[in-house]
């Protein structure tokens, strides 16, 4: 593959990751902020049916 | 680098006869996009109180183009032109003769049906916005162009189709690429959400547009286009999940999490994307609350593919950014290429996919739907949708896709102005769709020109925020000709050279993707099964008891 200036290339140091050994706690976390976000949302627009029932 | 040498390693990702097909495809929809964005600039500066259209132009002209060419004409260009140079790509570098002769075939009808679109709204004889709603009545030749759109998109369907059976004929036993099953997957759910809509124009709309039926089923037309009009919102989105699950991972340099779980989700996206329309009409009378429930029940079910998508995506993110030294919850983050456009364009998308897809769930839901339904908080909820999450992304794949099709170069100036387009988008879209958000819930209306309701104290109390929207409009246009300019320049005049097709690898390679999410029939099957039960009584009921037709009628 031909080097692109500016592009950053794929890390030949940290060759492509295999995912069996690697953590997922972050990503657990952010599905969490994610379903407590929608969670919130809802919620706050529910209370302005409620409010205005 | 020899210009051989660049045109067999360009060759060796998608062949030239490809190439050509899927570049002609990708001109009509960026055509179509710059003609749409300065309609949608316009339109924000009228309804913010800032400017006056010139003589004869009318708010709900520019409102049905921008509509129509962006949200119908520059998604399905991009979307067929973007699956034809996958399927090259993936299946072995070219498609076969009867592939492209069916993508060269849609393309014309698709081509003509856009002009006959686009001039009958020009000629201020189809301004009845993108849903095209009856009564309001149309020029025939509007329906006709748009019936034109829709079966030419299906002949270029079929082309995908041919490709992927060329692929399963030679490799028999072995599992399809995952972008040939993903591009089957979109093209599927396209034939059969559009049913609909066709069954709409070509049975109700045009002969009654053509006065050789005096009266139209209002409620049964609103019915079968909103049977097409939701799942068309995941034809827009598939081909962006197929870029964040296929694509993204090769350029950050990690490795897809989970082919069978990205397969997984097209097939619950085909079964659970369609019978839900109702959940666009639940203000509506004529239509049970019991069926109702049942649609918002399977609107609820259809964001489990959305959200395994983001637990996908977030994997992917991680594993790469620990890979590259990220430590802690969340250091990974950091560690992804933020400098690089053909992932910041896609992950910028992603992110506003959060509120985008949260704000679907509020409209989906019955009570909330009552304070939101019809106001300009739907607006701001599909610019975040389709106007941000898949724009963003399609930009982002254009700027790797027509330098690698056309063999020139992603220059750094290019990433860097790119870098820089995609912001202009994002202030655009945050300030436009965030106000549109605020004043939707304080009850202002959806699909009106500028009005101060005889200066009531309500209305007048909106204007701030319409002004920050056509701010937002113009921040929106900037970015628009930013993007127009960088994609001819990528096409016509950037340095020749080779430009990456990145397509990612399994990173679970043990894994075995279990063979019942190839067999096609049985997810056809299930999914018309899902449909008779969403739409069969209730649409046998909007026939046998149907309201009074209506005539014909033209507001504007």
């Amino acid at each position: 593959m031909v080097v692109q200036p500016g592009i950053p290339q794929p890390d030949r140091q940290h060759p492509q990751t295999e995912r069996k050994d690697s953590s997922l706690k972050g990503t657990f976390a952010a599905v969490l902020l994610l379903g407590a976000f929608i969670v919130v949302c809802w919620f706050a627009v529910f209370s302005l049916f409620v409010s205005r029932g | 680098m020899t210009t051989e040498k660049t045109l067999s390693l360009r060759d060796r990702q998608v062949d030239q006869a490809t190439s050509r097909l899927s570049l002609a495809y990708l001109f009509v929809a960026f055509s179509a996009f710059g003609i749409a964005a300065l309609a949608g600039m316009l339109q924000a500066m009228v309804r913010g109180g800032l400017i006056t259209l010139p003589g004869g132009i009318n708010y709900y002209q520019i409102l049905t183009a921008h509509g129509v060419l962006l949200g119908l004409v520059f998604t399905t260009f991009f979307i067929i032109g973007f699956l034809f140079s996958g399927m090259a790509r993936t299946t072995g570098g070219s498609l076969p003769v009867a592939a492209r002769s069916l993508g060269w075939s849609g393309w014309s009808l698709m081509v003509a049906g856009t002009l006959m679109g686009t001039v009958t709204i020009l000629q201020n004889d189809a301004s009845v916005l993108y849903t095209f709603y009856a009564p309001m009545k149309a020029s025939p030749l509007f329906y006709i162009g748009m019936a034109l759109v829709v079966v030419g998109s299906w002949v270029a369907g079929w082309g995908i189709f041919a490709a992927y059976r060329r692929w399963r004929r030679d490799h028999q036993g072995s599992t399809s690429p995952l972008f040939a099953f993903m591009a089957v997957a979109t093209m599927l759910l396209w034939q059969i959400a559009t049913l609909g809509v066709a069954i709409e124009v070509l049975f109700q709309l045009i002969p009654w547009s053509l006065g050789w039926v005096p009266e139209v089923n209002v409620l049964l037309s609103r019915t079968l286009f909103w049977y097409f009009g939701h799942p068309l919102v995941y034809f827009w989105l598939m081909p962006a999940y197929i870029s964040w699950y296929i694509n993204i991972p090769k350029i950050i340099g990690g490795r897809i999490f989970s082919d069978s779980l990205a397969r997984l989700s097209f097939v619950l996206l085909i079964l659970f994307s369609i019978p839900v329309g109702f959940h666009h009409q639940l203000m509506e009378p004529g239509i049970s609350a019991g069926w109702k429930l049942v649609h918002v029940i399977l609107t609820l079910t259809v964001v489990i593919p959305s959200l395994m998508t983001a637990f996908s995506l977030f994997a992917v993110f991680e594993t790469t950014g620990r890979a590259k030294g990220g430590r802690g919850l969340f250091g990974w983050f950091g560690k992804l290429p933020w400098k690089d456009v053909r992932f910041f364009a896609p992950m910028v998308g992603m992110l506003m996919f959060i509120p985008a897809g949260t704000g679907g769930i509020i409209n989906a839901s019955n009570q909330l739907n009552a304070v939101v339904h019809n106001t300009i908080w739907v607006t701001g909820h599909f610019h975040l949708t389709v106007g941000t999450s898949v724009a963003l992304t399609f930009f982002g794949i254009a700027y790797w896709l027509i330098p690698a099709l056309t063999g020139r170069r992603l220059t750094s100036t290019v990433n860097r102005l790119g870098i820089l387009q995609t912001v202009f988008w994002t202030v655009g879209m945050l300030l436009m769709s965030g106000a549109m958000h605020y004043l939707g819930l304080q009850g202002a209306p959806r699909r009106t020109d500028y009005t101060t309701y005889f200066d009531h104290s309500t209305a007048l109390g909106w204007m701030p925020y319409q002004q920050l929207m056509g701010i937002g409009g113009l921040f929106l246009f900037l970015a628009s000709v930013l993007l127009i300019g960088i994609l001819i320049y990528l096409g016509f005049f950037a340095p020749k050279g080779f430009t990456e097709y990145p397509i990612g690898e399994n990173g679970d390679t043990a894994e075995v993707t279990p063979r019942i999410l190839e067999r096609w029939p049985l997810w056809i099957g299930l999914s018309a099964f899902l449909i008779a039960v969403a739409y069969g009584y209730p649409i046998y009921e909007l026939i046998q008891h149907a309201p009074p037709g209506s005539p014909p009628i033209r507001t504007w």
